[in-house]
């Protein structure tokens, strides 16, 4: 890491807590920020443990230093403070559970809105499956920017919304989400919105599951795989698919990842799994970070998706996961979403002569879609 | 003796002269609103008789449009007469003096019932003038006071400091509730309680229905004059610190104005405004995790810019942006169409209204004195009125009134040069 320029340690020499934030944050207005949201949750952790309602009081101060320690160290704001911002709601995150990314929600957001465009076509019951989900920020973005946007005149549909993950601790995470959403929903008004939410939020359920392991055959820590899971809630068929599984290749672990995240999030949510020679169907030619993709496509086949959202680390993966997608040729479209999908820039854009991308920003997701999933999309 | 062998003659003059008019502060004086101007009179007479005809209208048939208008008119028709019957009993009473005849017992009753009668009157005039004068469209609303230091260096920005404090205290004495929506040092966004470096800009907002009417007096360049903290001779130094008072807008159409109306102030083109977030740099995804939430946003015809990043959350820093923005562009609006109405007016009532460039009111410490400008009120509680007391209050209650009084005169003009 290259060293702090001088006069960014003059200009802190006084706060020896933003001196300690600088060597995790680098510049100095975000090292402001984050001494300031710090501080805040310290006051408060102080105040709701029952310490004294003053702010004068100092009691905070001892656990504000060692805040700002663990976070020098490189620990990420959002574990210290134990949630983040995705989108429009907010969900708490804890070590050992993948910090939701805002190009995640930004991807999310885009793709409900475009569904609530077409609110004439959809069905009456929506059912979305979203594997890999970690906190469980992808459903609960998506009902939530779904309720939000669906024109008043017309009776939302039934909104299914399941999520898998191989770590037990992410899916506890993310049923913890779950109720918190529903409690900050009960104090609202009774609005159409509102009410489509909770009603959402009662058919959101998270499962863990492994999603690489073929059907039927056993995970050696006992966990079942995807399809017996689907099997035994009864849902064999999904109409949407969406992921963000791990994509980063071990060796762009090392070179391209910031050192908060591969010090401190965890490794399996980051990269994939190496396919082991005795796993049967892994063709060896393929990428590293690709290892989910393939998985993911035949996933969408068997349960009949008729959209398919997943993300990408860049452009190059986003092509060959676009091409693997087109080589399966069940697929009616496939397109490149950037990170801002409805950003400025050229609109659509042929990226190698073969997709389509959209948005501005780094290539982020690829979008697959058929049959009624077409006019899901409007992409008449 | 004069130590000097020699004076110039210029210096010799200036000695002797009297002090020029430059030196004599000219204070404006409140016009007296015991008298109501002829114009205005005969306004309000108009009014009562339009009022009388539309009442007989309405006994004839039923309108909703013409009961609404007598409704509007009904308050200037209903204080008129009560000033008519008040002046009525004024001169009953005069007669009553005058008259030889009366005895003295009465004489006196009467004599004391004439001062009640003329504070009366001085009151329904007062109503009278306000009936009459338009109300400020946003009067109602919430608002923004935005304070940036002036000239003077950091003895400014402490003023600023100050004055933000005098604000804040002033809402808690009077109840409006209010929050701070930016709070930035000369390092970027700074903490309000424990920030020991200078202010540069800071931007309170005031809820509280007609929180703008009650502040927007306070708009304009305050100067203060006082031996700073930083001072180490003991000068007095003169600085100055902008405060800017704009209505804020509410989040729905409550106000009654509508964001996607092309007609409203607050209409915003989305292809106008470039808005710019703080991306992840490198592959992002994934790869990164930043914390960075700061929005920015840039209106491109006025150039003007709102940057934001209080909160964790980017879409919550972002719609403060726009709430700001849109405020910002609206008061841009509003300014230019004033402009264009004072110039109008300029020709008639020579300087009406004061613009941002000229100081309002001076903060001087040595005489522990608040002078304001436009009224030419002076009080001599300076501590309490930065403390935001019941000083202040004063302060800001002459400005009030001599506001409305400009808004008379103007009308009086207008009509005046109508007819």
């Amino acid at each position: 890491m290259p060293r702090l320029p001088y006069h960014l340690l003059r200009l802190t020499s006084k706060s020896p807590l933003l001196q300690l934030l600088l060597r995790e944050c680098r510049d100095l207005e975000s090292a402001r920020n984050e001494l300031r949201w710090l501080r805040e949750h310290a006051i408060s952790s102080v105040q709701n443990a029952g310490g004294h309602r003053d702010e004068r009081n100092d009691s905070w101060k001892p656990l504000l230093r060692s805040l700002c320690v663990k976070r020098a160290s490189g620990k990420p704001l959002q574990y210290l403070l134990g949630s983040e911002f995705f989108g429009d709601i907010e969900v708490a995150c804890k070590p050992g559970v993948l910090i939701p990314r805002p190009e995640t929600a930004a991807a999310v957001t885009y793709f409900a809105e475009r569904l609530c465009s077409a609110a004439r076509k959809l069905p009456s019951t929506l059912r979305v499956l979203d594997l890999c989900c970690g906190t469980g920020c992808i459903p609960l973005l998506f009902q939530h920017v779904f309720a939000k946007n669906w024109p008043n005149a017309r009776d939302p549909p039934h909104l299914s919304l399941v999520g898998a993950d191989i770590s037990a601790d992410a899916v506890q995470l993310a049923e913890h989400n779950r109720l918190l959403l529903q409690q900050s929903l009960t104090g609202r008004s009774n609005a159409g919105s509102t009410w489509a939410s909770r009603h959402a939020l009662d058919s959101t359920a998270f499962f863990q599951a492994d999603v690489l392991r073929p059907e039927q055959s056993p995970n050696p820590q006992g966990i079942p795989d995807l399809m017996t899971v689907l099997r035994q809630i009864d849902v064999p068929e999904w109409d949407i698919l969406i992921s963000n599984p791990p994509y980063i290749s071990s060796q762009s672990f090392h070179r391209d990842t910031q050192r908060s995240v591969r010090l401190f999030e965890p490794k399996t949510a980051l990269v994939p799994p190496r396919p082991g020679s005795s796993d049967p169907g892994t063709s060896q030619d393929l990428d590293e970070g690709d290892t989910f993709y393939p998985r993911l496509l035949q996933i969408a086949q068997d349960v009949g998706a008729k959209i398919v959202l997943m993300e990408v680390a860049d452009l190059q993966q986003a092509s060959r996961v676009a091409a693997l997608a087109s080589d399966t040729s069940v697929w009616d479209g496939i397109e490149i979403w950037r990170d801002h999908p409805r950003g400025k820039g050229p609109h659509l854009e042929k990226c190698r002569g073969e997709f389509p991308v959209r948005g501005s920003g780094h290539g982020r997701s690829v979008v697959c879609w058929r049959g009624e999933g077409t006019e899901w999309l409007q992409m008449m | 003796m004069l130590r000097s062998a020699w004076i110039c003659s210029r210096c010799l003059f200036r000695a002797i002269e009297r002090p020029s008019r430059r030196w004599q502060r000219s204070f404006r004086t409140t016009t007296r609103l015991s008298h109501l101007s002829e114009n205005l009179l005969t306004r309000a007479r108009a009014i009562a008789s339009e009022h009388a005809t539309l009442k007989k209208q309405l006994e004839k048939d039923y309108d909703v449009q013409t009961a609404k208008r007598a409704g509007e008119l009904s308050r200037t028709a209903d204080l008129l007469k009560e000033l008519e019957r008040l002046k009525d009993a004024l001169r009953e009473l005069d007669n009553l003096i005058r008259d030889p005849t009366t005895d003295n017992e009465l004489r006196s009753l009467a004599s004391d019932d004439v001062s009640d009668t003329n504070s009366a009157l001085e009151t329904t005039t007062q109503a009278l003038t306000n009936s009459l004068v338009p109300r400020h469209p946003f009067e109602d609303l919430p608002c923004l006071i935005e304070i940036r230091p002036g000239a003077g260096g950091s003895e400014a920005a402490l003023f600023a400091g100050d004055l933000l404090h005098m604000y804040q205290s002033y809402c808690v004495n009077s109840g409006l509730p209010y929050s701070l929506l930016k709070y930035e040092d000369a390092d970027g966004v700074g903490d309000p309680n424990g920030s020991d470096r200078q202010l540069t800009e800071a931007i309170m907002e005031v809820n509280g229905t007609g929180a703008y009417g009650k502040l927007r007096c306070e708009a304009g360049v305050h100067r203060v004059q006082r031996v700073p903290a930083t001072e180490a001779k003991g000068r007095v130094h003169t600085s100055a610190a902008s405060v800017l008072v704009l209505p804020s807008f509410p989040d729905d159409h409550a106000s009654g104005e509508d964001f996607n109306d092309p007609k409203s102030d607050f209409f915003i083109d989305l292809k106008e405004v470039r808005q710019e977030v703080m991306r992840a740099r490198g592959a992002g995804g994934q790869h990164v995790n930043k914390t960075e939430s700061a929005v920015r946003l840039t209106h491109i015809p006025t150039n003007t810019t709102v940057s934001i990043q209080d909160s964790r959350s980017q879409i919550a820093n972002r719609d403060k942006a726009w709430r700001l923005l849109r405020s910002r562009i609206a008061q841009i609006r509003r300014e230019a169409r004033e402009d264009e109405m004072r110039d109008m007016k300029r020709s008639v009532v020579g300087v009406a209204k004061v613009g941002r460039g000229d100081k309002i009111r001076t903060y001087n410490f040595q005489q522990q004195r608040v002078t304001d400008h436009r009224s030419g009120f002076s009080i001599h509680s300076l501590e309490d009125a930065i403390e935001g007391g019941s000083s202040l209050e004063q302060v800001m209650d002459s400005v009030r009134k001599w506001m409305i009084d400009q808004e008379v005169a103007q009308l009086v003009a207008i009509e005046s040069n109508n007819t």
